[in-house]
């Protein structure tokens, strides 16, 4: 309360949303889940805007497979993806992410799609999806339909290349039952927490050497970020302590943190390092 | 389909219809306080940090002032005050006042539907699982210990397990 | 003596209307033509008010009343804060409604706002326009002590107060020492989050009294508010609510100031209830102390020599602070026998957020600093730390350096003990990267108010003609079941259930004043007040149950209901026939009685000498950690506490005060800050300020020694403030034994342990 000039307006299908989405343009404000609404709007981060709720589209929620790809409706819960088989065995390092993910009550309203749109560098969410090198899908009446690789869907904190009139309407990606995942959150608590620092994993192994890895950190840089440097130097090579201890410290280069209230820059690299090893000893186990 | 600027919206509260006007921002923590006399869901932190404004939204416990009002509409909503005659409700409230997990009881109704929903999911969960479960529920008074011991209880006493 | 119904663990009469969700607590209650206010907030942490404009937020459709200070009839009180009975200028200070020439910190109450809604009273206050002229202020209590400093208040001295002690020759003391220990310890701002915030409704009855519902440990404050008013005290009432939780931060006057002034103004009822986040920016903080400890002892272990520097940071204004920082001086050395002793104290005004009392009140912060010594000590020394404990600590008929005197039982050495060795057999750690590590802390902190501020409490109790009983007593709960010991104290003592008994509590107009719910007080206190009441009904119905039943009255016993010859126990009479009879011959059914606590003379000056307090409650925790060497987390995989309670009344409750004590400071030592960063809040809700969930603590075990050697009812003692102490050197103690590093300051973060470890190799 306390902040006037919001609208609001429920539209009842996809198409109906879109047309209200490009209508409203930049007053228009999506809301799903409304975990992060709620208290922006308290905070009076938004203000004078068109809350457009499409918590009830149905059309938008469930999670899919076809051939060799899944794809999560950008309104499935949290828990959804917890409770889901498809999600345990084709993306374990999205449901290891999920088991982490604020606490069981947010889990209950948190979208993914909420999540992603929501662009904080830190999202439990989006860094599982990193790793899992998937495309959000996005439709608008201006442009149509995009699928954009999340690699280049996030341009700064809370930035995106998202336009206005557009909607995440799921996100996809190639099953990895055949592939090792781990994920690994640091907060300063064990439930409720902002990731201090995490990392999602998907490695592919040819024998004993990896034959592809994906890694993906969180809070370590403006946006969620791959470590390309860390994989490429890994590609190819035989796991062993010495390869583990070099990727460790080339890890630290690629993360570019902040100092808060929270942790030190300092102190934050450093975590990149250690949760590197423990995620590809995890992987590995 | 139109945007509006209130709307009115009709929330089952404890079985009854609630019918009000709300503003867009309106949260479902508002709603039932202001609206539905439903005080007996608290607010501690008005931002999803506390966990004392949990409530039933149909089958799920969510934090209600992260829920806008209006998108309760049409649905039902449950506190603690409106499951009186519910048999698993009952058995926690017994046990959280025999268990001495009541001390200021502010997060009481919070942490018992939050129970409540867990306890419905997953029937027989060990103290780690408890934790888990009860961890977006803050409480500062009693350092959840016999919280644990209530809701342990509860479970030990439905699946015919001793406490 | 055989006992009925003290020591079982009852359900809490408020439990039931609790778990039903039907307490109506501060903000659950409305009145009809209610108006919502909001308090206007500086935005800076020093600054001079230049102008304030309220004349477009009076304007605006809804708005009752806009309130300056110069709306306020006394805006500047000179308070004797918590005192009955004057105890002299260095425990005054002002108390300040609304801010007025030079704000002193950031979240200062500026103005006032009553509305119709409270999104008008929001937009109101967008509508106030205040000139502000930033002032350099100073945040570093070092810095604000500096000749020259910026001049916090209106005094040229940022100096709230100053203690000393002296005991022996310290020179000499460490002179003869063997080793010497010396560390500097720093605790931080810390908030006590309780989950209810700051709230309450005032209106103005039909015959022009204010009265106030508010959520407060103290509704004494009626005092205060008639004054800011100009009112007699007697038009102003205060009832208190139960309690979201208090822990000391509802000790203070929050918002019944301010309450009592918009219904004054409007005629209207008003609802007054913080955000969190004004919560955390606005009302009272621990103290944050720097602490510079020496400590020296011989090669037998023993503690010779022990030197204290504290400084407090007291923040803006004064509240409870020089009563914090005595009782920090008390317990800077510990509860330790040691012949040479100096401790120098003193408390600061910066541009903080104030600080006043919290969970512990002063002897919290010490707790940290000596009992990280005495581990350190006895790491050097090659000793155990329950040896080097053991051989120092305090036992009956020792004194402290102050010149207190124990004269009751010092439970020390068993409780140290007996939570050492709860710990059972140590185990090695499976994992390479983490390391077992245990600790142990022993404490002690006083219960009830300073001997010199001659406290007392009283209590009602009355039979009802159908047996039933009812209590009313002036006690606040906070839900530390204040309330239920003493409805267990008239159940046992007139022998009846407890579910007979109403008790009415918190009412300035229709309860005893019973004084305040802090210092641990209100069961030695209050339950003493009731004891007496109870006892001397009881002691009528004796002597008429005596003439009834022509038996002698130390022959007689009253239980269940009845009241029975020890003699022949088929002659016995119901308690409602001897009341019935009572009433009929005009014997009052009822009783209010006063407790006074023993009393002695104010300290003459700031050397602190003597019986300060009544008595003190002597505690001991153990823990066991699990250091992560690569990341620093610790995770604490047990706590024991073991207290001496003199006598548990309700045992779930005890264990309760011990679980959650243990709890509140294990957040203390491991992840609690307010970080304030030039008088700017870095951790302004909930997302920030971590505390506890149930997903980071162990099961606190709890082990009770029941001396009989309190003061309360039955030889109790009070818990809920000694409960947290020594949880927090425990777990820096547990540290140290598992990875090495000293830790010196709180929180105990991951990162600091890291940093702790690469630095030590």
């Amino acid at each position: 309360m306390g902040v006037s000039g919001f609208a609001y307006i429920s539209p009842s299908t996809k198409e109906e949303t879109l047309t209200v989405l490009s209508e409203a343009g930049e007053k228009g404000r999506i809301v799903a889940g409304s975990t992060n609404v709620l208290p922006d709007i308290r905070a009076r981060k938004i203000a004078g805007c068109i809350l457009v709720d499409i918590s009830h589209l149905r059309e938008l929620k469930g999670i899919e497979i076809a051939g060799d790809t899944v794809t999560i409706g950008s309104l499935t819960t949290i828990s959804e993806l917890l409770q889901s088989a498809v999600i345990a065995k084709e993306a374990g390092v999205l449901w290891q992410a999920c088991r982490c993910f604020a606490d069981p009550l947010v889990r209950n309203r948190a979208t993914i799609g909420g999540n992603i749109a929501n662009a904080s560098p830190a999202a439990d969410g989006v860094v599982p999806l990193l790793a899992l090198e998937a495309t959000v899908n996005v439709e608008s009446k201006a442009r149509g339909k995009r699928a954009i690789p999340l690699d280049e869907f996030f341009t700064g904190p809370g930035k995106s290349v998202l336009e206005p009139g557009e909607l995440i309407t799921s996100v996809s990606f190639a099953k990895t039952s055949a592939m090792k995942s781990a994920f690994i959150k640091f907060g300063l608590r064990k439930a409720m927490a902002i990731s201090l620092a995490s990392i999602g994993m998907v490695v592919g192994f040819n024998g004993d050497t990896i034959a592809r890895v994906s890694i993906a950190l969180g809070a370590l840089a403006p946006t969620p970020v791959r470590a390309r440097e860390t994989e490429k130097y890994l590609a190819g090579k035989k796991i062993d302590d010495e390869i583990i201890a070099r990727a460790s410290e080339l890890i630290k280069t690629e993360v570019n943190p902040i100092s808060d209230v929270r942790a030190s820059r300092d102190y934050r690299q450093h975590l990149t390092g250690v949760l590197f090893r423990r995620a590809i000893e995890a992987a590995l186990a | 389909m139109e945007i509006m600027r209130e709307i009115t919206v009709t929330v089952n509260v404890n079985g009854i219809p609630v019918r009000a006007a709300v503003s867009p921002q309106e949260s479902l923590l508002d709603f039932l306080r202001y609206r539905a006399g439903a005080t007996d869901v608290k607010c501690g932190c008005n931002k999803g940090d506390c966990g004392t404004c949990t409530v039933i939204l149909e089958d799920r416990a969510v934090k209600s002032c992260l829920v806008l009002a209006a998108q309760a509409d049409n649905r039902r909503v449950w506190t603690v005050r409106g499951l009186e005659k519910d048999p698993l409700m009952q058995a926690l409230q017994e046990s959280f006042a025999t268990h001495g997990a009541v001390q200021c009881g502010f997060c009481t109704p919070g942490m018992l539907l939050t129970a409540k929903n867990f306890l419905e999911h997953n029937p027989k969960p060990d103290r780690a699982e408890i934790k888990e479960a009860i961890a977006g529920n803050l409480c500062r008074c009693t350092g959840y210990k016999k919280i644990v011991d209530a809701i342990a209880a509860v479970a030990a006493s439905r699946t015919g397990d001793r406490a | 003596m055989e006992l009925n119904v003290i020591g079982k663990g009852l359900p809490k009469v408020d439990a039931w209307a609790k778990v039903k969700g039907k307490t109506v607590y501060a903000d659950d209650f409305s009145l009809p033509g209610m108006l919502y206010a909001k308090v206007l907030r500086s935005k800076y942490p020093a600054a001079r008010i230049l102008s304030i404009d309220t004349s477009r937020a009076k304007q605006l459709p809804g708005v009752h009343a806009v309130l300056t200070a110069k709306d306020v009839p006394n805006n500047n009180l000179r308070a004797k804060f918590g005192q009955s009975t004057d105890v002299g200028a260095q425990f005054e200070g002002l108390y300040r409604v609304l801010a007025e020439e030079k704000v002193r910190f950031l979240g200062e109450p500026v103005a006032l706002v009553a509305a119709e809604s409270l999104q008008i009273a929001e937009e109101a206050l967008d509508l106030i326009e205040v000139t502000y002229e930033p002032l350099p202020g100073v945040f570093d209590p070092v810095e604000a002590l500096k000749p020259g400093a910026y001049p916090v208040g209106e005094n040229e001295s940022n100096v709230v107060s100053r203690f000393k002690i002296r005991k022996g020759d310290i020179d000499a003391g460490f002179a003869a020492a063997d080793v010497i220990v010396e560390n500097t310890y720093h605790v931080p701002f810390v908030d006590h989050a309780y989950l209810e915030p700051e709230s309450g409704v005032a209106w103005l009855d039909e015959d022009g009294v204010i009265n106030i519902r508010v959520s407060t440990q103290v509704i004494e404050h009626f005092r205060t508010v008639a004054e800011v008013l100009g009112l007699p005290q007697n038009r102003v009432r205060v009832i208190g609510t139960w309690l979201g939780g208090g822990f000391g931060g509802k000790e203070d006057i929050t918002v019944e100031s301010f309450l009592a002034l918009l219904v004054w103004k409007t005629g209207r009822p008003v609802k007054l209830t913080y955000t969190r986040e004004e919560s955390l920016l606005a009302h009272s903080k621990r103290h944050p102390f720097l602490m510079k400890y020496k400590t020296g002892a011989t090669k037998d272990g023993r503690i010779i020599a022990l030197e204290a520097e504290l400084i407090a940071d007291a923040g803006a204004y004064t509240y409870l602070t020089p009563w914090v920082l005595l009782y920090a001086t008390v317990n800077a050395a510990g509860p330790y026998d040691i012949p040479n002793v100096k401790v120098d104290s003193v408390a600061v005004l910066t541009n903080n957020p104030f600080t006043s009392a919290n969970r512990g009140f002063g002897a919290i912060q010490p707790n940290v600093a000596y009992e990280s010594q005495v581990d350190e000590l006895a790491r050097v020394l090659g000793m155990d730390p329950l040896t080097i404990r053991q051989k120092n600590c305090l036992r009956q008929g020792a004194s402290l350096a102050t010149g207190f005197t124990f004269d009751r039982y010092v439970a020390l050495p068993e409780v140290a003990e007996k939570a050492w060795q709860a710990l059972g057999p140590a185990k090695e750690s499976q994992d390479k990267r983490i390391r077992i590590g245990r600790g142990l802390a022993i404490g002690m902190m006083s219960y009830g108010r300073l001997t010199f501020l001659h406290d007392s409490s009283r209590s009602y109790v009355k039979l009802e003609l159908d047996g039933s009983a009812v209590i009313r007593c002036g006690v606040p709960d906070l839900g530390g079941g204040q309330a239920q010991a003493l409805c267990q104290i008239v159940a046992e003592e007139l022998g009846i259930p407890i579910e007979k008994i109403k008790i009415y509590i918190s009412d300035t107009a229709l309860t005893p004043l019973a004084g305040t719910t802090t210092a641990t007080r209100q069961l030695y206190m209050s339950g003493n007040a009731t004891l007496k009441a109870a006892r001397e009904i009881k002691e009528r119905l004796l002597t008429k149950a005596s003439t009834m039943l022509n038996v002698r009255k130390a022959y007689l016993k009253i239980e269940n209901e009845k009241i029975v010859s020890l003699v022949e126990p088929g002659n016995f009479v119901s308690l409602k026939d001897v009341i019935a009879q009572c009433s009929s011959e005009g014997i009052e059914l009822f009783c209010e009685a006063q407790f006074n606590a023993p009393f002695t003379d104010i300290p003459a000056s700031e050397l602190i000498t003597g019986q300060t307090h009544p008595d003190f409650t002597f505690g001991a925790y153990a823990v066991e950690v699990a250091v992560d060497l690569e990341t620093g987390v610790v995770e604490v995989q047990k706590v024991v506490a073991c207290y001496d309670v003199g006598k548990a009344l309700n045992v779930l409750n005890v264990e309760g005060q011990l679980e959650g004590g243990a709890i509140y400071c294990l957040g203390y030592a491991l992840m609690e800050e307010l970080v304030v960063d030039q008088g700017r809040l870095k951790t302004p809700s909930f997302s920030e300020y971590l505390i506890p969930t149930a997903a980071d603590v162990p099961d606190v075990e709890t082990i009770l020694v029941e001396s009989g050697s309190g003061l309360g009812p039955y030889g109790a003692k009070g818990v809920g403030e000694p409960a947290c102490n020594s949880i927090a050197p425990a777990i820096l103690n547990a540290i140290r034994d598992a990875v090495g590093v000293r830790i010196t300051s709180l929180p105990a973060t991951p990162e600091k342990i890291v940093f702790a470890m690469q630095k030590k190799q």
